[in-house]
């Protein structure tokens, strides 16, 4: 049985708690979080001890592997304590908000020899999964242009409002498009240079980034945060080739119950959401000693395209991938 | 049938011609008139003698000399290939009768401007076929819009694809272009009218992905309109041709206090013909079609003489947005779009 100590009490730790309760052979057997780690355990329901910090955590739980799920600043000096004591490493997306930091997190991972795992979520989606598979096998043809869209409200959830300082989060081109972002590049391949634009209000981002690949074709990522509080996320993803043309909407209701007053809908229930699909594909990595399905070096590839379209969207000018550099 | 083919014609029917049926969409203009009241359409003339036939006999109308027709009509559609459309469109000036050109109103805005100048100093109207401001729910989020409901806009997303449309579409000399000039003047010259701010500077990623043509067949925009509101459009032709449908048009409007989605064109059935010469699955739009209301008020502002929805000067607009587009692709940065107004010869 996998020992993991969860770094970080908020709403992607309680996704990341979730996923293990369906995982047979992993318990989650700690929480480390300042000031809420009490509250999150006895909110979930898990058998876990807490600790007031990570390393805290680290030292005392004896877990076998830590899950890094607190916000983006925290993720370099978790992954570094963990590296500095042997414990492999589970880190959320974005790996960190600077390229400075992704390589000190690398860098310590490599160094002391851990398995470190990035969690770009939508690699495991089973409807990413299968459009990945589609393209790969030819189904589309050679792309020409893919799009997606993924639209958000303000994530009002963060801790300190953390989200809210650019500093940290990277804004929604860093925190929310890299998913679309990562996608794209593990299906189409690498980019040459990318143009973007970005409008930032009071709680609120928008923001569009139009990437040229290395093999000629063209690619859009919209990512928001301007949906009106309380709406649920949703993405469209769209790629067209000369041999063909696939189209994903995430507005896939299967049970949609209705009662006076309202509607009750279910969407896409799956046996092993991506979450769950990730994390055990790391697990499994670890057991067989191989490397992970998504490397550090895979999510700092990706993280250059967010940055890169934050240079774009400030200097109003395309940005050869080649000009972001650590 | 028309009132004047029926014998009671009135002093009120606008008699209408058209100018070359290159353009599929001479089609929809024909039974559009067809089926509208105060209307008649009394010929057509083409430059290729056996298209105009072929078009004239299934209408129930006479394929002319353009000064026949010119002289026998109130108002003209110019359904030219674009590089056409200013000869078309002079001529018809000069014959002191009012133009309708499909869209671009010409593949430059120096001929656009110049179509412009011709029909005001011979004193007709002129309008560009822009149906989408006709669009029933373009219609709806623009009320939507003037109600306050989204607040202070920040980003508008459009899409415009389609099928390559081969033909003289595909034909640098004749369409002026490839993809960006077929596909980008609709949703901006909706969005100009949505908003009244012009598109600032365009940015595009164009390429040559899906067929062996000479001109662009992807086309990505990323704008800003004066006021700092970012917009993007992609009207690439991406859809294949076996796809259910013939292209799309949406729009979205992200705003502080809320989000408007749009599509044009979702009224649609699913219809599966299998038939054994069958096509297969396609879908069929039921929705009011866009094209009757431009028509409508084409043929009421010539009868009126009052300007049609779609003045020639925003039509010179749009183009100055697809010129700095093209611009933009040749040197690979932001180019802003120039919509001084220069003396047109």
């Amino acid at each position: 049985m996998t020992q993991v100590g969860i770094v970080g009490s908020g709403f992607m730790a309680e996704t990341h708690a979730n996923a293990y309760g369906a995982i047979d052979d992993a318990t989650v057997a700690a929480i480390a979080s300042p000031n809420t780690a009490d509250a999150f355990v006895r909110r979930s329901g898990l058998d876990a001890t807490t600790y007031r910090s990570a390393e805290a955590l680290m030292d005392n739980a004896g877990v076998d592997v830590v899950d890094v799920c607190s916000p983006t600043p925290t993720h370099r000096p978790v992954v570094e304590a963990a590296a500095e004591r042997g414990i492999d490493v589970f880190c959320e997306k974005p790996i960190a908000a600077s390229l400075e930091d992704a390589h000190a997190i690398s860098n310590a991972a490599d160094g002391a020899g851990i398995s470190l795992m990035i969690g770009h979520v939508l690699r495991f989606f089973p409807q990413y999964e299968r459009i990945n598979g589609v393209v790969s096998d030819g189904g589309v043809g050679a792309p020409g242009v893919a799009r997606a869209r993924r639209l958000a409200p303000f994530p009002d959830w963060g801790s300190d409002d953390w989200y809210a300082d650019r500093d940290q989060s990277g804004g929604v081109l860093v925190d929310l498009a890299i998913h679309d972002l990562d996608f794209l590049r593990w299906a189409i391949g690498d980019v040459d240079r990318v143009f973007a634009r970005r409008s930032v209000w009071e709680r609120g981002e928008h923001g569009h980034v139009v990437l040229r690949f290395e093999n000629g074709a063209v690619g859009y990522v919209e990512a928001s945060w301007g949906l009106p509080s309380g709406h649920e996320l949703t993405s469209s993803f769209e790629i067209a080739g000369d041999g063909g043309l696939l189209e994903l909407d995430s507005d896939d209701t299967t049970v949609e119950t209705m009662t006076e007053g309202g509607a009750q809908t279910a969407t896409s229930p799956v046996c092993s959401d991506g979450y769950r699909r990730q994390l055990e594909a790391f697990l499994e990595s670890i057991r067989s000693g191989t490397e992970p399905p998504v490397t550090a070096a895979d999510a700092i590839e990706t993280l250059r395209l967010s940055i890169a379209a934050n240079r774009s969207a400030e200097e109003n000018r395309p940005v050869a991938l080649e000009e972001v550099v650590a | 049938m028309s009132a004047s083919r029926s014998g009671e014609n009135s002093d009120d029917t606008v008699r209408i011609g058209i100018l070359s049926t290159a353009h599929l969409h001479a089609e929809a203009y024909a039974n559009q008139l067809e089926s509208i009241d105060g209307a008649t359409l009394v010929g057509v003339a083409d430059t290729d003698d056996s298209r105009g036939r072929t078009f004239a006999a299934s209408h129930g109308v006479d394929l002319l000399e353009p000064s026949s027709l010119l002289e026998a009509v109130d108002a003209v559609a110019v359904c030219a290939p674009n590089a056409e459309h200013r000869t078309w469109a002079e001529r018809a000036a000069e014959a002191g009768v009012h133009v309708l050109s499909e869209k671009p109103l010409a593949p430059e805005v120096t001929d656009a401007r110049a179509i412009v100048d011709a029909c005001e100093a011979a004193g007709v109207r002129l309008g560009v076929a822009m149906p989408l401001r006709f669009s029933l729910p373009v219609r709806k989020a623009k009320a939507e819009l003037e109600a306050g409901v989204v607040g202070a806009l920040q980003n508008i997303t459009g899409t415009n694809r389609g099928r390559m449309p081969g033909g003289w579409f595909v034909d640098p000399d004749a369409a002026g272009g490839g993809a960006v000039m077929d596909h980008t003047v609709h949703i901006v010259d909706v969005v100009h009218w949505l908003t009244g701010e012009r598109v600032e500077a365009v940015y595009v990623e164009t390429a040559t992905r899906f067929h062996d043509i000479r001109v662009e067949d992807v086309n990505l925009l990323s704008m800003t309109l004066a006021d700092g509101t970012q917009f993007s459009l992609d009207g690439s032709w991406s859809k294949p041709e076996t796809w259910d449908f013939w292209g799309d048009a949406t729009l979205s409007l992200v705003g502080t206090d809320a989000t408007v989605e749009v599509d044009c064109f979702a009224q649609k059935l699913k219809h599966t013909d299998s038939n054994e010469d069958g096509t297969g699955i396609d879908s069929i739009y039921w929705g009011d079609d866009p094209n009757g209301g431009l028509i409508e008020d084409f043929v009421e502002a010539a009868r009126e003489d009052r300007p049609p929805e779609t003045t020639g000067q925003e039509g010179v607009e749009a183009v100055a947005v697809v010129e700095a587009a093209y611009e933009s692709a040749d040197r690979g940065e932001v180019v802003e779009v120039d919509y001084r107004r220069e003396p047109s010869s």
